[in-house]
C-alpha cells in the first residue's frame, strides 16, 4: 500500500476545506474564463441555496481551470459571513464560496474530481454540479436537483430539458436509446453539465480507477451517470425547463462522438454483469415533465450530412470491414448510393451498426479511437434520416419517433449480447 | 469581606439571580424565605458571585410571580419580614455580596391600594395615577406583549365603568407617569429601599412607562425623561448605587437607555442571548458576531448585562421570523415548551444536558463584554417542568440534596410552593448541590472554577473586544484588552474537533498562558497560530510578553 503520495488538491484548497468543515449541501461549479457570465449564475446559486435550504450547511466549490479573467475572485466574492453580510438576503448561517485552480489545462474531469474530493472531505450529503454556461439557470434548479437527494434518498438526479427537436441528435439517436436499452432506465440526459448526486455516490465514483488514463476525464459526467446506473444507485430526473447555453461556435462532431460514444462503449465492459441481465426499460421517478420539444424552424445543412456519410462509407470501407458484419456494410453501401430524396437510414440498421461498433470496440479489432471516429460519418447519415423524418413533425410525433428508435435498441439488445458472447 | 467601594463595581460583578420563594425554606411552611436565603449565603459566596438579584418579594396576589406588586414598601409575609430582609442584606454585605432588587415601575397589581382608590371614583385624588379611557381605541399602534393570554392592552373596569391601560396582564394596570405625583411616589419607594442599603434596582419593563397617541408607546422620549430624573436623584442622594434596565429591545433602541451615562448603568442585552443558542446549534459564529457588530458603543461608565437563562421564557422577540422558526424547531420541538414568543426551558434541558455545551455557553457568557448573570440552579444543571403553567416550569425549588424535598423545605410535599423536579435525569436525587459538592469534576465545581478565573482579572468586565474572524466559521475568537492586559478567547461552537488558524501577528512575541491550568502554549510568531479544538472546547489565554 502506498502511504505517501502527491495530492491533486493544493494545500491552500485543503486549508479552505478545513475552514468550511462538514456540510449538508455542496454546489460544484467548474469554470474557465467565465467572468462575463458567471456573476448572475453564482448569485442565482446563492439565492437557490438560501431559499431552498435556509438551514443547511452549504458551500459553493469552484474548480477553475486557470482562468485569467478573475472568475475565481467573482465566485469567492459571494460568500456570506460575519464580515460580508448579504445585502438583500437573510442568511441564518455562513455560506462559504471557495475556489481552487487545478494545475492541468481546463478539463471537466479534473474539475469534477476536485469537486468530488471536496464533497468527500466535507462529508456533503447532497451535491450538485452546475455549468457556468447555463444562461437561464433559476434558483429553483438547486431545489430540483438537490431535494430528491437531500430529502428522498436518491443518489443521482439528472435533468430533463425542453429542447429543440433537432438539438442534441447524438443524444436522441444514440446515447439516450442505448443507455436506456442497456440499463433499463429511461434517462433522457445521461450526459449533462448539470446534475445532483449523493455523497455516497460521489465517493464511490471518486474511488474508481479512472482518473489516470491521460484523457483528463473527457465525458466524465457521462461516466458518472453510467457508474450510477451500473451500481444500481437510485436515480431520478428533474425537469429544469428550456436549455439555453451561452452562444459558442458549433462543436465539431468527432470530439463529441469521442466523448459520448467512447465513454459509453468503454463503460460496457465493467457494466456487463448489470446490463446483460436487463430487459425492457422503465421511466425513473421524474419531478416535472419528462421532456419537452421546441419546434422553431432551424437551418441545417442536410445535403452536407448526406454527402459526408456517402464519402465516409466509401473512404473507410477497409475500416468498416473490420468493424461491421458483411450484411450491415453491404446495406450501408447501398444506401450511400441513394439520392437525397430516396435516402433512408432505417432505425434497425442504425441499431445494428451501433451494436456492431460497440462489440468491435470491446474486441479492439483496430485502434479504439479509430473505431469511434469511424462512427462519425455513419451518424451523419442517421442524423440526415432523422431530420428528414421529422422535418414537418409535431412535438408528439418527434417524441414517437424517438420512442420507436428506443424500442428498436431494446428489441435488438439480444443481438448485442450475441456479439458480446461471440467475442468471448 | 467588605464591599468593593468602586463606583463601577457592577462592571466587575457576577450576578446570581435568585427567587426567595424557591431558594430555601427556613420555617417549614413550604415557601422559601429570607431567613432561608440568608442560611445559604455561604453557598452563594463559595460560588464566587459578587451580587444577588432578587426577584420580587413584595406583598402581591402572586398572579405573575410577584411582578404584580400590591405594596412596594414591605415584604410578602410568606418570605418573612422587613427585619428578615434587613438582616439578610447585612449578611450579604458582610460577605462582599451586593443585593439588587426588583422595582416594577410600569404597573402595579390591581389589588394595590392605589388602584383600588383610583377605580373607586372618578373624583378620587388617585384617579389619575393610572391610565384611564372611555374607549379601548386609543394607542392603536401598540403591540400586545402577552399574546397567549391577552387580546387587548385595554381592560374594562366594571367599578369605574371605563377602560384602563395595561401592557402586561390585565390584572396589572399601568401607572400614569404623566402624573408628577406618581413619579414622586415611585422615587420615594426606591428611596425607602436605598436607605435600607439596597445596592441596585433592576427596573422592570421600562420602555412602557409613558403612552402617546400615534406611537407604539415604547421607548418614548417622555419615558427617557422619567428615567433620567430617577437617575439624577439616585446619583445625588445615593452615589455608587446602580440601575439595571429590563428593556427587551433591539440594540439600537436600547442604546438611548444609557443616555450619556446619565440614565441606566446597565441594560440586558436581550438579542444576544437567543443568538448564542442559535450559533451553538448552527455551529456557526455568524449570529453572535452579527448582533455584536450591530451593538452600539455605550458610555464608558455603562455596561451590558448578559445572561443565558432567567426566570422568563427564552425570549425570541428580538429575532427574525426565520430565526424564530429555527429556534422553535431546534430548541422547543414540543409546543408545550413555547410561551408567548419564547421558549420556557432551563439551560441544561435546552442543551440536552450536554456538559460540553453547557460549559462553552457559560464560557461565552463569562468572557463576552458585559456582566454575566447566573440563574439559580443552572450552576448545577437543574431541569425544568414544562407541565407547570406559564413560566413556573423554570421556577421550581432549588435542589440542595437528595433527601426530603431536595433539601429545600421540611414541609410535606403537598404544601410546597412548587413541585420539585423529580424525573430521573434532572430530579433532585440526581442533580443537587450536596452531590456536586462531593465531586471534584461536577458542574457546580466547574462553575466555581470558571467564575474564579473570570474574577481574577478586570479585563472581562471592563476590557475592549476585538473579533478575530478566523476562516473557520465554527470558531468564535476574540481578544479582550484592558490597558496592557490582553486575553485571547477561542470558542469551538462545533460538536466536532476543529482546526483553526488565528492571525495573531499584532501580538507577535507573546506567550499564550491558558488561564485555567496556567500552562504555556507556543509563542506567537509571523505565521498563523494553529490550534486544534475539541468539540465545544474553549480556551482563555492570557497574552504575556516576557
Amino acid at each position: 500500500m502506498k502511504l505517501a503520495d502527491e495530492s491533486f488538491l493544493t494545500d491552500d484548497f485543503l486549508r479552505q476545506l478545513i475552514n468550511v468543515g462538514e456540510v449538508d449541501i455542496l454546489v460544484g461549479l467548474p469554470t474557465h474564463n467565465n467572468a462575463k457570465t458567471v456573476g448572475p449564475i453564482i448569485h442565482t446559486i446563492r439565492s437557490g441555496i438560501l431559499r431552498g435550504f435556509p438551514r443547511a450547511r452549504a458551500v459553493i466549490v469552484n474548480a477553475d481551470g486557470g482562468s485569467r479573467d478573475g472568475t475565481p475572485e467573482l465566485v469567492t466574492g459571494i460568500s456570506i459571513d460575519d464580515l460580508r453580510p448579504a445585502s438583500n438576503l437573510r442568511a441564518l448561517r455562513t455560506l462559504h464560496s471557495i475556489s481552487t485552480r487545478y494545475a492541468s489545462s481546463p478539463a471537466s474531469g479534473v474539475a469534477l474530481r476536485t469537486i468530488l474530493a471536496a464533497a468527500e472531505l466535507l462529508r456533503a450529503k447532497a451535491c450538485v454540479v452546475l455549468s457556468p454556461e447555463s444562461a437561464n439557470i433559476e434558483p429553483e434548479w438547486l431545489s430540483k436537483l438537490l431535494h430528491p437527494i437531500y430529502d428522498d434518498g436518491f443518489d443521482l438526479v439528472t435533468p430533463t430539458y425542453r429542447r429543440h427537436r433537432f438539438e442534441g441528435l447524438l443524444i436522441t439517436n444514440l446515447l439516450y436509446p442505448m443507455t436506456r436499452a442497456l440499463y433499463g432506465l429511461r434517462i433522457r440526459e445521461a450526459y449533462s453539465p448539470e446534475f445532483g448526486f449523493s455523497g455516497r455516490l460521489g465517493s464511490q465514483f471518486l474511488g474508481q480507477n479512472i482518473w489516470s488514463d491521460g484523457t483528463h476525464g473527457a465525458g466524465v459526467e457521462l461516466r458518472f451517470t453510467l457508474a450510477a446506473l451500473a451500481g444500481r444507485y437510485l436515480v431520478c430526473q428533474s425537469f429544469l425547463g428550456e436549455k439555453e447555453r451561452i452562444e459558442r461556435s458549433a462543436a465539431d462532431l468527432v470530439p463529441a462522438v469521442r466523448q459520448i460514444v467512447g465513454t459509453l462503449f468503454s463503460a460496457l465492459e465493467s457494466g456487463f454483469p448489470v446490463w446483460s441481465a436487463v430487459a425492457g426499460s422503465q421511466t425513473p421517478p421524474t419531478n416535472g415533465a419528462e421532456h419537452g420539444v421546441l419546434l422553431e424552424p432551424l437551418r441545417v445543412n442536410r445535403k452536407r450530412l448526406r454527402d459526408m456519410f456517402s464519402t465516409g462509407v466509401a473512404e473507410l470501407e477497409t475500416v468498416f470491414q473490420s468493424i461491421l458484419s458483411p450484411s450491415t456494410l453491404v446495406e450501408l453501401q447501398r444506401i450511400a448510393r441513394l439520392g437525397e430524396e430516396e435516402f433512408h437510414y432505417p432505425a434497425e440498421l442504425w441499431v445494428r451498426t451501433v451494436y456492431e461498433f460497440a462489440a468491435s470496440y470491446q474486441k479492439s479489432v483496430i485502434s479504439r479511437d479509430h473505431i469511434i471516429q469511424a462512427l462519425a460519418p455513419l451518424f451523419r447519415g442517421r442524423a440526415f434520416t432523422f431530420l428528414m423524418e421529422n422535418r414537418n413533425a409535431s412535438g408528439d410525433e418527434v417524441e414517437n419517433n424517438i420512442e420507436a428508435l428506443c424500442l428498436e435498441f431494446e428489441r435488438l439488445k439480444p443481438y448485442l449480447l450475441q456479439l458480446w458472447k461471440s467475442r468471448e | 469581606m467588605p464591599l468593593n467601594r468602586d463606583v463601577l463595581w457592577y462592571k466587575d460583578a457576577i450576578i446570581y439571580q435568585v427567587h426567595v420563594r424557591t431558594f430555601h425554606d427556613s420555617n417549614g411552611d413550604g415557601i422559601g424565605d429570607f431567613r432561608g436565603l440568608e442560611e445559604k449565603l455561604d453557598y452563594i459566596q463559595e460560588l464566587g458571585v459578587s451580587a444577588i438579584w432578587l426577584m420580587p418579594f413584595f406583598p402581591s396576589p402572586l398572579r405573575d410571580d410577584g411582578y404584580d406588586i400590591a405594596d412596594y414598601s414591605a415584604v410578602h409575609s410568606s418570605y418573612g419580614t422587613l427585619e428578615d430582609f434587613r438582616k439578610f442584606l447585612g449578611s450579604a454585605h458582610d460577605r462582599g455580596i451586593r443585593v439588587i432588587i426588583e422595582m416594577v415601575l410600569n404597573h402595579t397589581s390591581d389589588q394595590h391600594p392605589w388602584f383600588q382608590e383610583s377605580r373607586s371614583s372618578l373624583n378620587n385624588p388617585r384617579r389619575d395615577w393610572y391610565v384611564w379611557s372611555d374607549t379601548d381605541t386609543r394607542y392603536k399602534g401598540t403591540r400586545i406583549i402577552f399574546l397567549d393570554t391577552e387580546t387587548s392592552n385595554w381592560a374594562w373596569d366594571p367599578i369605574s365603568k371605563s377602560f384602563y391601560w395595561h401592557r402586561f396582564f390585565s390584572h396589572q394596570p399601568d401607572l400614569n407617569y404623566d402624573n408628577p405625583a406618581v413619579r414622586e411616589q415611585m422615587w420615594n419607594v426606591m428611596k425607602f429601599w436605598l436607605e435600607m442599603g439596597v445596592d441596585a434596582f433592576r427596573l422592570d419593563a421600562v420602555p412602557y412607562l409613558v403612552e402617546r397617541e400615534g406611537t407604539n408607546c415604547e421607548n418614548l422620549p417622555e419615558t427617557h425623561a422619567v428615567l433620567k430624573e430617577l437617575r439624577r436623584k439616585l446619583d445625588e442622594e445615593f452615589p455608587g448605587r446602580m440601575l439595571l434596565a429590563e428593556a427587551n429591545q433591539w440594540p439600537a433602541d436600547l442604546r438611548p437607555y444609557f443616555g450619556d451615562g446619565d440614565e441606566f448603568h446597565m441594560a440586558f442585552h436581550f438579542p444576544l442571548m437567543p443568538r448564542m443558542f442559535m450559533g451553538l446549534k448552527l455551529e456557526d459564529r455568524k449570529p453572535i458576531t452579527e448582533i455584536l457588530q450591530q451593538t452600539p458603543e455605550i458610555p464608558p461608565s455603562c455596561q451590558w448585562c448578559l445572561f443565558l437563562r432567567n426566570h422568563d421564557e427564552l425570549t425570541l422577540e428580538m429575532v427574525t421570523d426565520a430565526e424564530r422558526d429555527y429556534m422553535y424547531d431546534t430548541y422547543a420541538e414540543s409546543k408545550t415548551m413555547r410561551l408567548n414568543l419564547g421558549i420556557r426551558r432551563r439551560l441544561a434541558p435546552l442543551l440536552d444536558n450536554d456538559r460540553r455545551r453547557i460549559e462553552v455557553m457559560n464560557g461565552m457568557l463569562m468572557s463576552l463584554p458585559g456582566t454575566p448573570i447566573v440563574y439559580y440552579g443552572d450552576e448545577i444543571g437543574m431541569g425544568d417542568n414544562i407541565n407547570l403553567g406559564d413560566r413556573n416550569g423554570v421556577r421550581t425549588p432549588m435542589q440542595w440534596d437528595g433527601g426530603t424535598n431536595g433539601g429545600f423545605s421540611t414541609a410535606v410535599p403537598e404544601r410546597l410552593c412548587a413541585p420539585l423536579i423529580q424525573d430521573p435525569v434532572y430530579g433532585y436525587p440526581a442533580v443537587n448541590v450536596l452531590r456536586q459538592n462531593a465531586s471534584e469534576h461536577s458542574l457546580l465545581n466547574w462553575m466555581r472554577s470558571i467564575i474564579a478565573v473570570r474574577s481574577s482579572t478586570a479585563v472581562f468586565g471592563r476590557g475592549s473586544i476585538e473579533f478575530l474572524y478566523p476562516a473557520n466559521h465554527r470558531i468564535l475568537a476574540y481578544v479582550r484588552r484592558l490597558g496592557d492586559e490582553a486575553v485571547l478567547v477561542i470558542n469551538n461552537l462545533s460538536s466536532t474537533a476543529q482546526a483553526v488558524e488565528l492571525d495573531l501577528r499584532r501580538y507577535k512575541g507573546n506567550i499564550l498562558i491558558e488561564m485555567s491550568g496556567k500552562n504555556m502554549f507556543p509563542r506567537v510568531g509571523d505565521q498563523p497560530y494553529l490550534l486544534t479544538m475539541g468539540p465545544y472546547q474553549f480556551y482563555w489565554f492570557r497574552l504575556r510578553r516576557i
